[in-house]
């Protein structure tokens, strides 16, 4: 498909990126452009190169070929300095939230603070803690063990960490997985929050178009390891495309009977 | 070939772990903290196999020696054998069966639930963050294990001399104590010293490399136990002919 190029300077960028393992190729050059400020979602089916993107993204995988550029910089071979330098500037929300289990709530909310921010009293530290949890809607849930919290709880004090050092860019892998229709929902509700009350790049890996298509600016969908079409989410949602309106048509429509000759058309 | 790979992935793993510690030493309470736990929590066990190690190192010596008509050797018998050997591999053992596999799980669960890319995300080395302090706090207690392994093994080994061989306690303590030099505790430390490097970075290791699920938590905890006993064994012998050729 064509190349897209928002108007909008892009703070991560994909260029013609191949990922393979082995013999499969999970990414099939791609090339994406994170646009500074805007939500985009990419969505696709299970195994059709999601995760790997986000991880080639973040420098978790190394691509074999093409091109990745964090806030202007080529980072596909940088050296850790330079790749945690802009880590820095990147929030990232797991899928299960990858909370460290040995900690309470609040102190994995507070550990990139600890890490990156020991210049903080531990006042202004505890009230940023406070402050991030609040937002989550978890406040006064610092000394909770991780293993009380629900599957949604987990998902926010994971979010919580992922802002608390406040970046330019928050990386969110598959959201709404594993939750109920309900908690999904009132997470994308905590995403559009955010979304108003940071207004920074946001980067959606999902498999959920409802959820997409009500938080994002801009959709792409991964088919096969290849990008099949990339747009403003009213674009999309209309898009001819008939990977995308099978897609489409599987997540939007309401279910119809497994015998309905239209189904597949 | 599968031997091969394995070595090639741990030679790397070992030049990366050289390489972020040189760029950030490790917290000092962090080593602090995995020293006290370690030690804590292996004591018990490793108190219990010293003292049945040591009764049995003087059943035994007993044993021979009175078919020789030496029944004065089993004091320097246990000095060579409890002291220069068996202490300190024991010590190895219950270190490498308590934190060694604890700290393969730990790691490896870590790694499947994705808590590894996490730290990596947020610019954290988990070389540096996980490996390091786990490593600097066994080389900072083991020694003092073996040592006192040592002690609990000839105490042992007395109280069944004197208790229920009737033996001498004196002319034990005085064979054991000609045999025993400081040399002799200063390389026991040294073997405690190194088993320990063996035992956490090799646990380490096969956390860092499990695979995904329960199976491979419980396949990446199996292997570091066996390679750990397999490698502290090969390196007692080594070490021991070069102390004692």
């Amino acid at each position: 498909m064509a190349d897209v190029s928002p108007v909008v300077p892009p703070v991560i960028e994909l260029l013609d990126v191949t990922r393979r393992f082995g013999e499969i190729t999970v990414l099939d050059s791609v090339t994406l452009r994170f646009p500074s400020g805007l939500t985009t979602a990419i969505i696709g089916p299970s195994g059709a190169g999601k995760s790997v993107l986000l991880k080639v993204l973040v420098g978790l995988l190394k691509p074999d070929a093409g091109t990745v550029r964090l806030f202007g910089h080529d980072v596909t071979e940088a050296p850790e300095r330079e790749l945690f330098a802009a880590r820095r500037r990147i929030g990232m929300l797991f899928q299960d939230g990858a909370l460290f289990d040995s900690l309470t709530v609040g102190e994995n909310v507070a550990f990139p603070l600890d890490q990156h921010r020991r210049d903080l009293a531990g006042a202004e530290r505890d009230r940023r803690v406070a402050e991030k949890l609040e937002w989550v809607g978890l406040p006064g849930f610092e000394d909770r063990p991780i293993a009380s919290l629900s599957g949604g709880q987990r998902k926010r004090v994971g979010l919580a960490r992922a802002i608390v050092l406040e970046p330019e860019v928050v990386l969110f892998d598959e959201p709404n997985s594993g939750l109920d229709p309900f908690t999904s929902d009132q997470i994308d509700d905590l995403v559009l929050d955010m979304k108003r009350r940071l207004g920074i790049t946001f980067v959606i890996i999902s498999h959920d178009i409802v959820g997409t298509v009500k938080v994002a600016d801009l959709v792409g969908m991964l088919y096969e390891g290849r990008l099949v079409e990339y747009g403003p989410t009213a674009d999309f949602v209309r898009s001819g495309n008939p990977i995308v309106k099978s897609f489409l048509r599987r997540n939007l429509a309401p279910p119809v009977s497994a015998f309905d000759p239209g189904e597949g058309r | 070939m599968r031997f091969l790979e394995s070595a090639g992935r741990f030679a790397y793993f070992l030049v990366d772990f050289g390489r972020a510690m040189a760029r950030r030493p490790p917290s000092l309470g962090a080593i602090l903290e995995e020293a006290f736990r370690i030690g804590v929590r292996s004591l018990p066990v490793l108190l219990v196999i010293a003292v049945f190690v040591g009764t049995n190192l003087a059943l035994q010596g007993a044993n021979a020696f009175a078919q020789l008509g030496g029944q004065n050797l089993v004091g320097t018998f246990v000095a060579m054998a409890g002291v220069r050997e068996m202490a300190p591999v024991i010590a190895a053992a219950m270190i490498a069966a308590k934190a060694g596999t604890e700290m393969a799980s730990q790691i490896a669960v870590m790694r499947i639930r994705e808590q590894i890319d996490a730290l990596e995300v947020m610019a954290v080395n988990p070389l540096w963050y996980l490996v390091a302090p786990r490593l600097l706090g066994i080389v900072l207690v083991l020694p003092a294990l073996t040592i006192l392994a040592i002690f609990v093994t000839l105490l042992a080994s007395w109280a069944v001399v004197v208790l229920q061989l009737g033996q001498s306690g004196a002319v034990f303590l005085a064979e054991a104590r000609a045999t025993v030099t400081g040399a002799d505790l200063a390389f026991s430390m040294v073997k405690g010293l190194a088993f320990g490097v063996i035992i956490a970075l090799v646990s380490c290791f096969f956390g860092f490399q499990a695979g995904r699920g329960p199976e491979g938590v419980g396949r990446a905890t199996n292997a570091a136990v066996v390679t750990v006993s397999v490698a502290v064994v090969c390196l007692n012998y080594l070490l021991s002919v070069v102390f004692y050729g």
